[in-house]
């Protein structure tokens, strides 16, 4: 793991107030309004010498300064025979003015004009962010004429990589090495960002104090943040002799109001630059700025923009074919690229689809769990082990996690995985340092710049904000299908339940019609053979007997048509159903039914406590043992079997009997209203037993089964799944 | 002087099984035929054309359920509004055992509630029992008036 830039004991270096100065240039601190010295640097040698100092600046100048704008010259002075110019800038109600020795001779061209002819054609047609690094990097070094310029860039951890060097023979290389976040404190961070351009042209330097023209003000109060002199932290000053550079200047490189990095320039030997060479560094790093914001957006839009494209592939595919959101797995490709992931699960609650490499289903529900249990919409992790333990031993293929959580409620995920990549990383320096206090409670920084060498295992390559984003925006869209197949499906079911009740309607309206015309025949029948039967012939007699049976079977369809339309219709009142007693009760109203009639009640143990409608069940229940009973009534010894069945998620009952079976073929028949296997003279009955049992059976959503032989038995069953834990039958309810 | 049986039934054939039925259970009521709800509220609010009816309230009313005009609920509901007639007991006659109408009768208070058995053996036992029990043994006090027939 990398240390994290966290507060160090740098962090809390009081580096903006150093109550000091670099010796090469002195330093005045003025009252804005009046102008009357408050501070001055000790190198003036008096103070009388540093209000004379005064006499060669341009005073409406220094009064019109506004706060957080750039230095401007102010004039100069001669100190010692020697030319001094002055820079002012203001912060908040002091003046600061820093004076130098003016250069010997000015460069032949100006700085800024080299920098526009020379550096800036070369950035046209460069459209990638490495090569506008390194250009720069050459640039900044013929501009300072330093040994070594780098240009690095911080990760979100604020470690610094370096993406660019440009340097002379005798210079050790840093590309590719990697300074930890703490080489660079916060608070230097902050002022970086406030003071975008920095130089110390010789670290050896001893700094000069500064002096309060008022005894009662100490001048460590005095905030330096925008002063070219700011004397640095000494922390710095042995970092840089440690390196072996004695000079440095390093420009911000500022994208989107974030520092992103710096370049950074090193010479063996102390070197002194211009203010027109250091106006042109300054320019060059808000020229690299800009480019770089502008590059890096510009490679987030088409990044951006490319995995839309997929987005909308694998949402048009997805509406277009497989409703589900497994669907997406079809389409490997496009899955992994949208995510740039080497594999790809789509979990619906207990079950997964996977595309390219990722672990066994049960991890793969192991880890939709911990992501729903999460409760959020989008997860990613380059370092899988971290987070999860359990998969330490699991890195290689599933380093990295890029989780998507569709729902809420149901456990639907989509998971995106990377392989580990072990990847070496060069530091300057150990990057877990020591700070080490010294007798005076100093502290120093490492003084060996060895490269040490890194390996990072069981991480994968970080997922970039344009594929979060794109799975995110896939989030909306899947939810979107869900949405709309759900108003599809409502539509459908309401359809179907206005078409359900006009059909009940209808059958009862059927029923109730039709029982009165069967109650007229039979009773107008009864009435014929009452009072005439006598008067009849005997086959007169029999005839009207079979209008009379007839019309009283028509009659008892009609009613058993009735109670099955009613069986659809009334609510579910669930309840916890003790089969075993419902079983037993079922045997002994049967028996005495058929009190003649020797049968022999096998009711094994463990029969299931079932959650349904007790009525109902209890229906269910008593059509299968009637038709056991009544179908083996011509076995010399009826045996009828009741056991336990159980399936996953569900628990139910078989009743299995010695008697006439049936042929399997005629399977698909035998649940159907009015289907008969048997002749009426045979099996007497309407042909609705069965329907109600699966209808009754079917509403609880449960399944119904038959297997029989003709002349072996037949078997009927149902099972109804389990609502949350049940009761075992033979455990005592309270 | 024994009160009558108020017989409100459209079907003629129906009509006519009901009246062998109460023959042959051999009540001493005179019956009372009507054939449709209208008709049955005109006699019993003794309006229209029976406006002129002697007073007093039959012994039951037996009330088929599908009436033209105004069915057998509403009958029934506005029997038990009305302060004079709200004690005769009402027998709720149907084809089929529905079990909205049925809820709906008991709500509005009826007192017993048949189907019509397809049987005419059992439909005979049905009304004579009916009879017998409401004619015969004639009002019985208010709040013990509800039983339930039901054949099937």
């Amino acid at each position: 793991m990398l240390p994290a830039a966290d507060i160090t004991a740098c962090d809390r270096e009081p580096i903006r107030v150093p109550g000091a100065i670099q010796p090469h240039g002195y330093l005045l601190a003025l009252d804005a309004e009046g102008l009357a010295v408050r501070f001055w640097s000790a190198n003036w040698g008096d103070v009388s010498v540093a209000h004379a100092a005064m006499a060669g600046l341009d005073e409406p100048k220094l009064k019109s300064l506004t706060a957080g704008h750039s230095a401007v010259a102010v004039g100069g002075f001669e100190l010692h025979g020697q030319a001094l110019s002055a820079w002012a800038h203001r912060l908040d109600d002091v003046v600061i003015v820093e004076f130098e020795s003016r250069a010997p001779k000015m460069p032949l061209e100006a700085p800024l004009y080299e920098l526009a002819r020379d550096f800036l054609p070369q950035l046209q047609g460069v459209s990638e962010v490495q090569p506008l690094l390194e250009i720069a990097a050459r640039e900044l070094k013929r501009l300072t004429g330093f040994g070594r310029c780098l240009i690095y860039r911080f990760d979100a951890d604020g470690h610094g990589e370096v993406l660019a060097q440009a340097m002379d023979a005798g210079y050790e290389s840093y590309a590719g090495h990697h300074f930890p976040a703490p080489d660079i404190p916060r608070q230097a961070r902050d002022l970086y960002l406030a003071n975008r351009f920095r130089l110390i042209p010789d670290a050896s330097y001893q700094p000069v104090a500064l002096l309060a023209t008022d005894a009662t003000t100490d001048a460590g109060s005095l905030d330096l943040s925008l002063a070219y002199l700011r004397s640095v932290s000494p922390v710095h000053l042995e970092y840089m002799r440690n390196m072996g550079t004695l000079a440095s200047m390093s420009v911000s490189i500022v994208v989107d109001g974030k520092l992103w990095g710096l370049a950074s320039c090193h010479n063996h030997e102390a070197r002194f630059l211009v203010p027109e060479v250091r106006a042109a560094c300054s320019h060059l790093g808000q020229l690299l700025s800009m480019l770089v914001e502008a590059k890096e957006a510009n490679a987030e839009v088409e990044s951006r923009l490319a995995l839309r494209k997929i987005t909308l592939e694998l949402v048009a595919h997805l509406s277009d074919s497989d409703p589900t959101l497994r669907g997406l797995v079809s389409e490997p490709t496009l899955l992994l690229r949208m995510a740039h992931a080497t594999g790809a699960a789509v979990v619906l609650d207990d079950r997964a689809w996977t595309a390219g490499e990722t672990p066994d289903e049960e991890r793969l529900l192991e880890i939709a769990d911990w992501v729903s249990g999460m409760g959020r919409d989008v997860y990613d992790v380059d370092q899988l082990a971290t987070v999860l333990p359990s998969f330490a031993a699991q890195t290689g293929a599933v380093a990295g996690l890029l989780a998507l959580s569709i729902s809420r409620v149901h456990r639907h995920v989509i998971l995106w995985f990377r392989p580990e990549i072990v990847k070496t990383i060069t530091w300057a320096g150990d990057p877990h340092k020591e700070m080490v206090a010294d007798a005076a409670g100093r502290i120093h920084p490492r003084r060996s710049f060895e490269s040490w060498v890194e390996q990072v295992v069981g991480r994968s390559r970080p997922w970039s904000t344009a594929e979060v984003n794109a799975v995110t925006e896939l989030r909306q869209a899947l939810i979107g299908i869900v949405l709309k197949r759900a108003e599809e499906v409502a539509a459908v079911a309401s359809e179907l339940s206005r078409v359900n009740k006009e059909l009940e309607a209808f059958s009862y309206t059927v029923s109730h019609d039709l029982r009165a015309p069967m109650r007229h025949i039979a009773g107008y029948v009864d009435l014929v053979l009452e009072s005439e039967g006598k008067l009849l012939s005997p086959r007169s007699n029999r005839y009207l007997g079979h209008v009379k049976d007839a019309s009283a079977f028509a009659g008892q369809l009609v009613d058993a048509l009735l109670d099955f339309s009613r069986m659809g219709r009334s609510a579910l009142k669930l309840r916890e159903v003790n089969g075993e007693e419902m079983v037993n009760s079922l045997i002994r109203e049967l028996s005495r039914q058929d009190a003649a009639r020797d049968i022999t009640w096998k009711v094994e143990p463990g029969l299931p406590s079932m959650s349904a409608d007790p009525v109902l069940l209890q229906v269910a229940a008593r059509n299968l043992l009637a038709n056991a009973v009544k179908y083996s009534r011509k076995q010399a010894a009826p045996v009828i079997t009741i056991r336990p069945v159980a399936a996953e998620g569900f628990v139910g009952i078989e009743v299995e009997d010695n008697g006439v079976g049936f042929q399997m073929q005629y399977v698909g028949k035998l649940f159907g209203v009015f289907q008969r296997l048997h002749k009426a003279e045979d099996f007497e009955g309407t042909g609705i037993g069965l329907a109600n049992v699966k209808r009754i059976v079917e509403r609880h959503g449960g399944s119904v089964w038959a297997r029989g032989e003709p002349g072996v038995g037949a078997t009927f069953g149902f099972l109804l799944p389990q609502k949350s834990e049940s009761i075992p039958a033979n455990v005592a309810q309270p | 002087m024994i009160k009558p049986i108020l017989l409100v039934e459209d079907d003629p054939r129906d009509l006519e099984l009901t009246l062998v039925a109460l023959e042959r259970s051999q009540l001493a009521n005179e019956v009372v035929v009507l054939r449709d709800g209208a008709q049955a509220l005109e006699y019993l609010f003794r309006e229209g054309e029976y406006a002129s009816r002697d007073e007093g309230n039959p012994a039951v009313i037996l009330l088929d359920l599908k009436l033209p005009k105004v069915n057998g609920l509403e009958v029934l509901e506005a029997v038990r509004k009305s302060a004079t007639l709200r004690a005769i007991p009402v027998v709720m006659l149907t084809s089929s055992q529905e079990e909205t109408d049925l809820v709906r009768s008991y709500e509005l208070g009826v007192n017993a509630y048949v189907v019509k058995p397809v049987e005419f053996k059992m439909f005979v036992s049905a009304i004579a029992d009916l009879g017998v029990f409401w004619a015969v043994l004639n009002e019985p006090p208010p709040g013990s008036l509800k039983a339930s027939r039901i054949y099937e």
